[in-house]
């Protein structure tokens, strides 16, 4: 073996052992990423802020909101859940806060989420009478069922998602059934993109659940209906959002706080600040909805759309963490 | 070094262009010939839907009599009747008669559709090796692409629902009975074959007189597989709006309710079992007729 190998391999164990230390600050951190672009996209920028920034060895797991959010209370995993729309499961969420085992940091998204039955704009223009539930549901015709053209549908989420408890309850609520209607389990998020995206690049009509801030409503203009009803806490809490309930009322949709949640084992052991910067972190509707749309123009995955970010928007994040943290970063960009 | 540590990858730029060029024209292509597309899979749609009332609008009693009866005809054991028996009627019980329908009609017009382009492409397969040659790496990608990959254009394409649901199963379903057919036609004793050409048989006549009916005991497997695979991709289905029993396995699923996840899912092992056994004992039937004949 010659010098310049012997060098090398040196110089490629000492790479490894400070790696190592680095690591050894913040430890192994799970960051929670759920299946729609706006949570992961900002799973992803917690995931490099922490591994950059503060030295933690960052994990992203893929998870359903509802068994995300029991799992991070029943077994302290994973750590963060930087995008949780708290007001989908006011239960089971204000009880692990009050028993302590959830810990709500920064709402992340400073506007609040919209969520709601949809049309999309172009057939809102032609129908300029139809501006509520009850609107929509008088016109079964203006929105087939695929499988059975006599009949109107109504697109629903996947299962696991609050709204989509919510989404069934209020189906219940406005009678879609005897309108003429049926509620279609779309069974997963590729399948209600799926068939928003089959009717609007036809111009078909469509009617659904969905929310906003969100790639797709970036991307294709829809208009949100209104309830025709003013919102009633005690009906939604108990009613709506449980899906046993048998008598829900018409009400509007909750005003969804959206915070990022931390695991109090992982509030408990981690440094300053980490906690410091998932206390700050927050955006608002715009800053995020143009990230989206950026993502979704370049087919950008959830890491670039981080990276892409925190190139362009330097004036916000430094807010968030540390200035050293803020060298480090700009340092691996 | 740094090619080294990292593989060297086209640059993001030229990648994310690619991407979207390719998926630009796919979405232009579906603005343009969504609607024609879907008019061709119109009949397949009535037919699903046709099936569907069929099985479920029919009384219970009488669904029940005439699957009871095609299980004797196919297996003629009381055994295996009784136990299909004893399956529907724990099914029906606990109120997963009409999702279980539901899965069983698809599951028909899957195995139908198997068999009816199955069987030719296996045969073909078993004329020439070049078409196997070409057939076979064809059939690996589509047992093994993730659904998913395949699921998301066609739902574009064709919205979400029965077709979308049938050609996904149809997809993962369909490689054993072409590779099974094509296996069975093609270990046939070639003495056999030579005596069938000494006899001055025409080609069609060995297949139809010969070939075929030696190989249907292996083409019997082939359709067995394709309705176990089949009945293996219910819950992909669900996740594109196909009703039946994967819709509430996917509910269990995502809201951990342990109960109805195993109900619906030991529904679907029962469908499975009754399939099966049936299927398996009318192909041993036939076989052990066949080595009388011969023997």
């Amino acid at each position: 073996m010659n010098n310049k190998t012997i060098a090398m391999l040196v110089s490629i164990m000492a790479a490894g052992a400070t790696q190592a230390q680095a690591q050894a600050d913040c430890g192994d951190v799970t960051i929670a990423s759920m299946n729609w672009k706006s949570a992961e996209v900002s799973a992803e920028l917690d995931k490099y802020i922490l591994a950059e920034g503060y030295g933690c060895d960052a994990a992203v797991v893929v998870g359903d909101t509802v068994p995300t959010i029991i799992s991070m209370a029943e077994k302290g995993q994973p750590d963060i859940a930087p995008e949780a729309w708290v007001d989908m499961l006011p239960e089971v969420v204000k009880n692990e806060i009050n028993k302590g085992t959830l810990v709500k940091a920064a709402p992340i998204l400073a506007d609040r989420g919209e969520n709601g039955w949809w049309i999309p704009k172009y057939l809102a223009d032609a129908h300029p009478e139809i501006k509520t539930i009850r609107d929509v549901l008088k016109h079964p015709e203006l929105f087939p069922n695929p499988e059975n053209p006599k009949q109107g549908a109504v697109f629903n989420g996947a299962q696991g998602w609050a709204g989509t408890v919510a989404t069934s309850q209020l189906f219940k609520a406005y009678k879609g059934e005897e309108a003429g209607f049926k509620l279609i389990d779309t069974g997963s998020a590729a399948g209600l993109d799926g068939s928003l995206i089959n009717a609007y690049e036809r111009k078909a009509g469509w009617v659904g659940f969905y929310w906003a801030p969100s790639a797709l409503l970036g991307k294709y203009q829809m208009v949100k209906l209104d309830h025709g009803a003013p919102f009633d806490k005690n009906n939604w809490d108990n009613c709506i959002t449980v899906s046993t309930c048998p008598n829900p009322k018409p009400t509007s949709w909750a005003v969804d706080h959206v915070y990022t949640l931390v695991s109090k084992r992982f509030a408990d052991r981690s440094d300053a600040g980490v906690m410091s910067y998932l206390n700050k972190r927050s955006w608002n509707n715009v800053t995020i909805s143009e990230l989206m749309a950026w993502m979704t123009d370049n087919q950008a995955s959830g890491e670039e759309g981080a990276r892409y970010f925190l190139k362009n928007n330097e004036a916000l994040w430094t807010q968030w963490v540390s200035p050293e943290a803020a060298q480090k970063i700009k340092k691996s960009l | 070094m740094d090619w080294f540590d990292k593989f060297p990858h086209m640059d993001d730029e030229s990648l994310r262009a690619l991407k979207k060029t390719i998926d630009e024209s796919f979405r232009a292509f579906t603005r343009s010939y969504g609607d024609s597309i879907e008019e061709l899979f119109t009949p397949l749609k009535m037919f699903l839907t046709f099936a569907e009332r069929l099985m479920i609008q029919t009384p219970w009693p009488i669904v029940i009599a005439v699957i009871l009866l095609l299980t004797w005809l196919a297996s003629r054991s009381k055994k295996v009747v009784v136990g299909a028996l004893v399956a529907l009627l724990a099914i029906g019980y606990f109120d997963m008669w009409e999702d279980t329908m539901r899965t069983a009609s698809m599951i028909f017009v899957c195995t139908i559709l198997s068999i009816a382009f199955g069987i030719p492409i296996g045969i073909w397969m078993a004329r020439s090796d070049r078409v196997q040659r070409i057939i076979n790496p064809i059939l690996d990608v589509m047992q093994t692409m993730p659904s998913f990959v395949y699921l998301i254009p066609v739902v574009m394409l064709l919205g979400i629902g029965k077709v979308p649901g049938l050609i996904a199963v149809v997809i993962y379903s369909i490689p054993p009975m072409i590779r099974l057919t094509n296996l069975g036609i093609r270990l046939v004793d070639k003495d056999v074959l030579e005596a069938a050409d000494a006899f001055g048989s025409s080609s069609f006549q060995k297949l139809r007189n010969v070939q075929l009916p030696l190989a249907l005991p292996t083409i019997m497997t082939g359709v067995n597989q394709t309705i176990m695979m089949a009945l293996a991709m219910v819950v992909v289905a669900a996740m594109i709006g196909v009703q039946g029993l994967g819709q509430p396995v996917l509910k269990a699923i995502s809201n951990q309710y342990f109960t109805l996840g195993i109900f619906n899912g030991l529904a679907i092992v029962g469908l499975a079992i009754v399939f099966d056994r049936a299927t398996q004992a009318y192909g041993k039937r036939i076989q052990k007729h066949m080595e009388n004949q011969h023997g």
